[in-house]
């Protein structure tokens, strides 16, 4: 469209009809020689017997002359035509005398000429216009194909700096464009990469999901997957590809050769796997080892049970007939055999409780904690109120603090609060006026804990680490009697409940035993 | 062996025999206990048969049977006295060294009527016994069947 309104604008600037680039002296020549062969040739007619149409004949020269000749030649073939004709063809022939009967043939030459002119004009306006803008597209083109070329050069450049191979492949995926790394992928030389078909570089039983791929992309898709690109030499190499449609139904695809990181990646899932094995063994290893500690356990258990019926067994009958004996014999001793019985008794009676409190100890470590909410004031009250006949006629301050709900087996907390309690107890005997205290204590917000406190004779804190040992006693027994395992029985329930024990004292300063348990709520 | 004996005591060991006797003589019942040594013993006597096949007829009005026992052993007895349509009304009380839960649950589970644990200390041993034979054999009314008091 524009090239044709060019075409308007410069028919209507171009006036004239002067042919351009011809000499005068052919330019003229031809209007003479036209007139002369016209001349002839209307001679010859005539002189052949056609009488008339002989005017027709100069039109035709006419028309010669100025299509080709231009402005003045035709008038020259005009007015030499209208002379001829006249010389000729009218009355009187052979003469040159111009009369009336001249004036038609002459207008009518005139007339010819004129419109012969006009058509040329046109004509010639037209093949300029024609010229022009055929330049001017060869202009066009000219500085389109350079930028085009510029433009292809520059693509090109980024295409052959990518250190990864870049494919261009046409419809039938025959490759049209690639770089240098492209070629160094394949294998081959870059020539040789240009017609190479994309199926030569997968293996076959990759051919559908390539054809599903080449489908996506199509349907404007940008596809990023892993496959197998096979070398020219069949070598198979992993590679990760980008790809999507290019302009002219053509695809594109940069690719990226990614063995390294299957390589990495294979080492790192082997030593996985070597860690599973390892893992594998380890617990077999371990559950190896906790069935052996189940068996000996077992054993323990048997241990226990044999302890508790048979070992209890003997000093029951120790007590029982060294009393029989005592009441048998009353009379007939003197005081030193008296003594011995009592004291046959007493280490009786202490191996009885040794044994007992051994069993219950065990019993813990053996027993399943059934846990619920225990109200550790209301249980600290009970144990008190318990305990209350044991000490008539002692002088006993109670005090007794708001103490927390916790998580636990009641029975198991039962007892961690009656051995410090009775021990609280024991242990300010000596003192005029026991203090008691029971109260909570919170260290973290993750626990609760409670402690007991008495004013009673304590003990080193060099030994504190000892205090909780199975029969580990700090006190002699004349002084205070015991078993020794109150305290371990103590700590061994709290660790139990995934809790922690600890005691503050001096020596006569009286002690403190600190009881922590997991705040459920915070957990 | 004929004699009428109220109370049964399953105890292999002589010495709690004698101990467990002398706590029942304070209440005069020493002379109402038949001793069986094991639980094969036990069931002899209670079957009339073996060394008892000519005893009287009826049931013991309490049984004291020890868990530990030579042959078959106080849960084996428990078990067949509880499975025998003419012994399974004896009360039977299990009277052991053993302090053990399971112990404890195994028996009820089979139907004892009470459980004691043996003091290791001699008062409360015999008090015990004691407090066992007069409840069983004088306060307790026995099932139809019984050998009653003369």
């Amino acid at each position: 469209m524009k090239v044709a309104g060019n075409v308007d604008a410069h028919l209507s600037a171009i006036s004239g009809f002067s042919p351009p680039g011809r000499s005068l002296v052919f330019l003229y020549g031809i209007a003479v020689l036209s007139v002369a062969v016209s001349t002839s040739l209307a001679v010859l007619t005539f002189n052949f017997g056609i009488p008339r149409g002989q005017a027709s004949i100069f039109l035709f020269g006419i028309a010669v002359a100025v299509w080709y000749g231009g402005m003045g030649p035709a008038i020259v073939t005009v007015v030499l035509s209208g002379l001829a004709y006249d010389y000729f063809f009218v009355e009187p022939i052979y003469s040159l005398t111009l009369g009336t009967a001249d004036i038609p043939h002459f207008v009518m030459f005139i007339l010819f000429a004129v419109l012969v002119a006009r058509f040329t004009s046109v004509r010639r306006k037209i093949e300029a216009e024609l010229q022009k803008s055929r330049d001017e597209l060869e202009i066009k083109v000219y500085e389109r194909t350079a930028e085009l070329r510029a433009s292809e050069q520059k693509y090109r450049e980024l295409i052959d700096l990518s250190p990864d191979p870049i494919f261009v492949w046409d419809k039938n995926l025959r490759c049209v464009l690639a770089n240098a790394a492209a070629a160094r992928l394949r294998g081959c030389t870059e020539q040789e990469l240009i017609g190479l078909s994309g199926t030569d570089t997968y293996l076959p039983e990759e051919r559908y999901l390539t054809e599903q791929r080449l489908e996506q992309a199509r349907s404007g898709a940008v596809l990023r997957f892993e496959r197998e690109f096979l070398r020219k030499d069949n070598q198979i190499i992993p590679v990760e590809v980008s790809l999507s449609i290019a302009e002219g139904d053509n695809y594109q695809s940069v690719v990226r050769d990614i063995s390294d990181r299957k390589r990495a990646e294979e080492v790192l899932r082997r030593s996985h796997e070597e860690l599973e094995v390892k893992v594998k063994e380890r617990t077999a290893e371990l559950s190896k080892a906790n069935e052996e500690l189940q068996s000996v356990n077992k054993e323990l258990e048997a241990f226990a049970y044999s302890v508790s019926h048979d070992l209890r067994a003997p000093v029951r009958h120790i007590a029982g007939f060294t009393e029989l004996l005592q009441k048998q014999t009353e009379a007939a001793l003197d005081d030193k055999g008296r003594r011995y019985i009592s004291m046959i008794l007493d280490s009786a009676n202490r191996m009885g409780s040794l044994v007992d409190d051994l069993l219950a100890f065990s019993r813990i470590g053996r027993a399943e904690t059934q846990k619920t909410t225990v109200k550790l004031e209301q249980l600290v009250k009970e144990i008190v109120d318990q305990v209350a006949p044991d000490t008539q006629g002692r002088n006993i301050q109670w005090q007794i603090g708001t103490l927390p709900i916790c998580h636990g087996d009641p029975a198991m907390l039962r007892l961690v609060f009656a051995n410090l309690i009775s021990n609280a107890l024991k242990f300010t005997r000596t003192r005029d006026q026991a203090e008691i205290q029971i109260d909570s204590v919170n260290h973290r917000p993750d626990e609760v804990g409670v402690f007991v406190k008495d004013n009673g004779v304590g003990f080193d804190m060099k030994y504190k680490d000892k205090l909780f040992g199975v029969f580990q006693r700090l006190h002699s027994q004349q002084a205070f009697e015991g078993t020794g395992i109150g305290l371990a029985t103590v700590q061994r329930i709290i660790h139990r409940h995934g809790g922690r024990v600890w005691a503050e004292s001096s020596v006569d300063k009286g002690a403190a035993f600190y009881v922590t348990l997991p705040n459920r709520r915070a957990s | 062996m004929s004699d009428l004996k109220r109370i049964l005591l399953v105890e292999d060991d002589p010495k709690d025999v004698e101990l467990t006797l002398t706590g029942l003589a304070e209440y005069n019942l020493a002379n109402e206990v038949i001793v069986a040594c094991d639980g094969e013993e036990a069931l002899d006597y209670l079957y009339r048969r073996g060394a008892h096949a000519n005893r009287q007829h009826g049931n013991p009005a309490v049984v004291l049977l020890d868990l530990k026992l030579p042959k078959l052993n106080g849960f084996e007895v428990l078990e067949k006295i509880r499975s025998d349509e003419s012994l399974k009304m004896i009360p039977v009380v299990v009277l052991t060294s053993s302090n053990e839960e399971r112990d404890l649950v195994r028996s009820y589970k089979l139907g004892v009527n009470a459980y004691v644990t043996k003091p290791v200390e001699f008062h409360q041993f015999v008090n015990a016994v004691k407090e066992l034979g007069a409840f069983w054999a004088v306060v307790n009314e026995p099932p139809p069947g019984s050998i009653r008091k003369k």
